[in-house]
């Protein structure tokens, strides 16, 4: 009974979104929109009901492209760290480059890599994966940084070589920042895929959005916003997930 | 590396790390080994000195500027409001924390077609750059508000205060730090939304611009007008950092 009772509080907690629902609704009323202009939610959702599977293939590669380069940019960027922390002169000077290289918006490093790597998948999982890696790096980073003194001095007076401080020490410190950033990127490579497929326009749900603008479908175009945005609601939960129980397991 | 580098020595590593990607990037370009697509950063420089170069973008950069100027005003205005709402009414609070959390992860580019039909192409870049910015200043503001001692908490309400007045006197103070934290991660949130925004045909801005030059292959163009994205949310990040760090010093 008390299960019930907590999934119905859960339900209730959900009110904004069923006050989203209510206004565009009354929104398109209102304004007596068509629906080319913009289409009233239920229609959109009946859309993303009964088509659905033609939603699936664009769902499942947007997904693979945003969680491929989640993980691939989160362990490239986890290694590099691992890497640059071996050396301090590296690591001052990599640092900063990294902080710089990190603010350089997805909508400008898109377009290049699309030119670079050629328009297509690459080009997609490059993206996701390079959005990816430098939040990785820098949380890696500042995770080893924040290895107390005496923690390092303890086990260089047991005779740790370097590797062993890594493998027992550092990753305790590393590996709960390393979740953070994978919390934060899950929705900027959903994002960032979604941009490249908008851009290039060859598959997944950039694409279906940019395919159905085009072509007036504005139910479609409507329904894919929607599942985009369930799509990146459902991988930053994941990310949450992850990260309570990767700290549940080093605390 | 078992001491903290003094400052000094750590202002030389950031140089030597700028010098680096600076000599990296134009070598890659030189002996074009990411291909045409990669130009030497000399190139890319000399274009820009061009009249007609430097025209183009410093028109379209000032186009971005103001709306991701704007969309940051409105945006963190409109967070720090419903913020505050959500802390004076409770009734509200559980269900404006999980709707932060599913607004944080919608991807942007999903609102736009929403936009374009409210807003229309030519706003759609500010809406959005608001949007963005409101999202991470909403969740910024939330967990500031929810920062305050709930010690304090008691003794304000033992000594009669209400709700509003607990709000003026101890929970806007204590969330100052949170509020300049959330102006420097909207910054560049900032900027990356107004140029998606643009991405949808918006008649001016580097969005637009940054498209256009990749369709058309021309790769100064494209990588200048890059760099001025980049140099743009860069520098307003780094100017809010320094905000953040006054205001740490003055209100913790």
């Amino acid at each position: 009974m008390s299960r019930l009772r907590s999934a119905g509080v859960n339900l209730v907690h959900l009110w904004p979104v069923a006050f989203l629902l209510i206004c565009w609704d009354v929104w398109v009323l209102v304004n007596g929109y068509t629906s080319t202009v913009a289409p009233r939610p239920w229609f959109v959702i009946q859309d993303v009901l009964a088509g659905f599977a033609d939603y699936v293939p664009s769902i499942s590669y947007t997904l693979g492209m945003a969680l491929g380069g989640l993980i691939g940019g989160t362990l490239i960027g986890f290694v590099g760290a691992i890497l640059v922390w071996w050396s301090a002169a590296l690591s001052g000077i990599v640092t900063p480059t990294a902080l710089i290289i990190r603010s350089v918006p997805i909508t400008a490093l898109i377009p290049i890599i699309a030119r670079i790597v050629g328009y297509g998948d690459p080009a997609v999982l490059a993206s996701t994966t390079l959005i990816c890696f430098f939040p990785a790096f820098v949380f890696t980073l500042s995770g080893l940084a924040a290895i107390p003194e005496a923690g390092r001095d303890l086990f260089s007076v047991l005779g740790a070589n370097k590797a062993q401080v890594l493998g027992r020490l550092g990753v305790l410190y590393a590996l709960p920042n390393l979740m953070v950033s994978v919390r934060i990127t899950a929705p900027s490579a959903v994002l960032a895929a979604m941009l490249a497929e908008f851009l290039m326009g060859t598959n997944g749900l950039g694409a279906l959005f940019s395919e159905s603008r085009s072509y007036m479908d504005m139910e479609r175009a409507w329904g894919t916003a929607v599942v985009a945005t369930v799509v990146s609601v459902l991988v930053f939960v994941g990310a949450q997930v992850a990260e309570r129980r990767v700290d549940a397991r080093l605390t | 590396m078992n001491t903290a580098p003094r400052t000094s020595v750590k202002v030389a590593y950031a140089i030597a790390g700028g010098a680096l990607l600076i000599v990296l990037t134009q070598l890659i370009g030189t002996f074009e080994l990411a291909g045409r697509a990669w130009p030497p950063l000399a190139d890319v420089l000399s274009y820009v000195l061009t009249p007609t170069g430097a025209g183009l973008l410093v028109r379209n950069s000032l186009v971005t500027f103001t709306s991701a100027a704007q969309g940051f005003a409105l945006g963190s205005a409109v967070a720090v409001l419903g913020a505050a709402l959500a802390l004076v009414v409770p009734m509200f609070r559980p269900g404006l924390d999980r709707f932060a959390a599913i607004l944080h992860a919608v991807p942007t580019i999903a609102l736009a077609p929403l936009l374009i039909t409210t807003v229309g192409r030519e706003d759609a870049p500010a809406v959005i750059a608001a949007l963005s910015v409101g999202f991470v200043m909403f969740v910024t503001m939330a967990s500031g508000f929810a920062n305050t001692g709930s010690a304090q908490h008691d003794l304000f309400t033992v000594f009669g205060s209400n709700r509003a007045r607990r709000l003026v006197r101890l929970e806007l103070p204590r969330a100052v730090p949170a509020f300049f934290d959330g102006l420097a991660l909207g910054a560049p949130a900032a900027v990356l939304g107004a140029t998606i925004g643009e991405w949808f045909g918006a008649p001016m801005g580097l969005g637009l611009v940054i498209v256009s030059a990749m369709q058309n292959y021309q790769m100064s163009l494209l990588w200048a007008a890059a760099l001025a994205a980049t140099a743009m949310s860069l520098l307003a990040y780094l100017i809010f950092v320094q905000l953040q760090r006054i205001a740490m010093r003055r209100f913790t």
